[in-house]
């Protein structure tokens, strides 16, 4: 379980990165963290992993209050977590086997169970054939999978995974998706940050849209995957609520590149016409 | 933790030097380089103090003995001088011996000896050489409170020059010595900061599986260990070879040994194993303390 209670974090330039932020991601939830850059999603994954503390407020994680944590106590705590980056990270001194079995290792779990839990956990996410390869003999799809294979291999309460499939081929991130999926139906809790408005319509979900340090939206919706809720209706249910929340427009800097049809791309689009339309008429 | 946890972590900081073979060669040689300049600033530094000692022990003291003194309580003052805390040597210099050193001494009027021709007035005396220069004055009072001594000379000034000598040697080869070794410290914490470095981000993955600092320290301190513990073997062997050559050539042409005294330059035998220790010991030390101490500030994640 996830919660944070009004927590605010300022970064030393007096930057505020989040900005009185409450959320409670239940166990077996699978939740999409959708928000453009700078908007504070860097931040929440931060305090989540304890590599930073909240300016005020509370955070608790798998029962864990990391307000009030020890320092000798943090690999205790994440010890219940697993994470997958965009940027993969494994050791590559390490083979496929070792990344994984590395976790275990770190549990001191019995030699015997690890030598049977982690070539398991290799054939969920279909590496058998690559057990013995190093990082950089492997593609980015197939990273991914050893990192989720790791993060899923000492069985954690709650995985956390940021932009996973920020380095990977398109057609490859909705796999990622539903590997873990997957994982979720098993009942660990998934919090994912995405900046691919795509998947997260695909697959729907809660989603929770971050803007400027502050929750816009957060509600739960169903996949176009199963064609119920449309791209445009997606959009203007993310906007209407950004606009309840909040009554400026979305930073031009998230005005991108229309060949990328996101879900933030229709909302700026109509928050600006919207905000030019007010304008020309005063 | 288990004893196979152990195990593993072992293997992999042994591991861990193949895997990182450039980076464990580099702290290697500067290892080696470092325990080189120190350790033969140490050894040259013994073996000056050896050969200032050596001049020390040729000064003696020369003891004499009451002329009417009998056979037999002259070989009892040969005992009591040999019982003296800080004599080294004792010579017995017979009546005969002493006049005839006399003559050589004084080449230019044997005739007076001519006219002499008898020993018997001169005294027994003994020779007496000191372990410790600086106790001379006071093994010379010792000696002098024996019955029946005439009178124990010895060269004051020699010894006060031989232990202002080794004083600014010692001070001249400490202050070599602690340079080296600080020099030695910055490039050995230079190469082991520069071979975590490239590993920082290993570390930090570490770190978020749930690692604990000492977990990820242990695989540093055995490889830091390992690689030390060679290079102070390859330093020893260095050591050696440079060691034997240098001495061999010094007996050989019989250089130092007539000013300095036979055995003032210390055989590679009578050291060889506090050497090895030495370098083994200093080796390993630094080698895994010094990769242990530059993980620190990777660790804070």
């Amino acid at each position: 379980m996830v919660e944070l209670q009004n927590v605010s974090v300022t970064y030393a330039g007096g930057v505020d990165a989040l900005n009185n932020v409450s959320l409670k991601i239940n166990d077996g939830d699978f939740a999409f963290v959708v928000g453009s850059s700078g908007a504070g999603k860097s931040t929440m994954i931060k305090l989540l992993l304890k590599e930073i503390d909240a300016t005020s407020g509370v955070v608790t994680v798998n029962g864990y209050n990391l307000s009030k944590l020890k320092k000798r106590k943090i690999p205790e705590f994440r010890r219940t977590l697993g994470f997958v980056f965009q940027d993969f990270r494994l050791i590559p001194s390490m083979t496929v086997y070792e990344n994984i079995a590395f976790v275990l290792r770190v549990l001191d779990a019995p030699l015997k169970y690890i030598r049977k839990r982690v070539p398991y956990v290799i054939s969920l996410v279909g590496l058998h054939a690559k057990t013995n390869s190093y990082p950089d003999e492997l593609s980015g799809g197939e990273k991914q999978r050893v990192a989720i294979a790791r993060a899923l291999v000492n069985d954690p309460q709650l995985i956390i995974a940021d932009e996973p499939t920020g380095n990977i081929d398109p057609e490859l991130s909705y796999e990622i998706v539903e590997l873990l999926k997957g994982i979720n139906d098993q009942g660990t809790t998934i919090l994912m940050v995405t900046h691919e408005h795509d998947l997260v319509r695909h697959f729907g979900g809660r989603i929770i849209n971050i803007t400027n340090g502050e929750i816009v939206y957060d509600e739960v919706v169903t996949g176009t995957n199963s064609e119920i809720l449309p791209e445009v209706e997606l959009a203007q249910a993310m906007e209407n609520a950004a606009r309840q929340n909040h009554n400026y427009p979305m930073p031009e800097s998230d005005m991108y590149d229309n060949s990328t049809p996101y879900v933030d791309d229709v909302i700026a689009a109509i928050t600006s016409t919207a905000a030019n339309q007010g304008g020309a008429e005063e | 933790m288990k004893i196979s946890g152990i195990k593993y972590l072992t293997n992999q900081g042994i591991e861990n030097i193949w895997k990182n073979k450039m980076m464990a060669f580099a702290t290697f040689c500067v290892l080696l380089i470092s325990l080189l300049l120190v350790g033969c600033s140490v050894l040259f530094y013994i073996n000056m103090n050896s050969m200032i000692l050596g001049l020390g022990n040729q000064n003696e003291i020369a003891v004499y003995v009451e002329t009417d003194t009998p056979q037999e309580r002259v070989d009892e003052i040969g005992e009591q001088l040999r019982n003296i805390e800080n004599v080294g040597t004792v010579t017995y210099i017979s009546k005969k011996e002493a006049y005839e050193r006399m003559q050589n001494q004084i080449s230019q009027g044997k005739e007076i000896f001519d006219y002499i021709n008898d020993y018997q007035f001169m005294p027994d005396g003994f020779s007496v050489t000191v372990i410790d220069n600086e106790q001379l004055r006071a093994t010379v009072d010792a000696i002098t409170r024996i019955e029946n001594i005439q009178s124990a000379d010895s060269s004051p000034q020699v010894a006060e020059f031989l232990r202002e000598l080794r004083r600014v040697v010692t001070l001249i080869a400490s202050a070599a010595i602690v340079a080296l070794a600080a020099v030695s410290m910055i490039m050995i914490s230079n190469t082991t900061k520069a071979s975590v470095f490239s590993r920082r981000e290993e570390i930090q993955i570490m770190k978020y599986v749930g690692a604990t600092n000492a977990f990820i320290r242990t695989p540093f301190f055995v490889e830091g260990l390992v690689t030390g513990f060679f290079s102070g073997a390859g330093a020893f062997f260095i050591t050696w070879a440079i060691y034997r050559s240098v001495y061999n050539i010094i007996v050989a042409q019989g250089m130092l040994i007539n000013a300095f005294g036979a055995g003032s330059i210390i055989p590679f035998a009578d050291i060889r194993v506090p050497c090895g220790l030495a370098y083994l010991f200093v080796g390993s030390l630094v080698g895994a303390f010094g990769s242990v101490v530059s993980t620190r500030k990777h660790l804070d994640v």
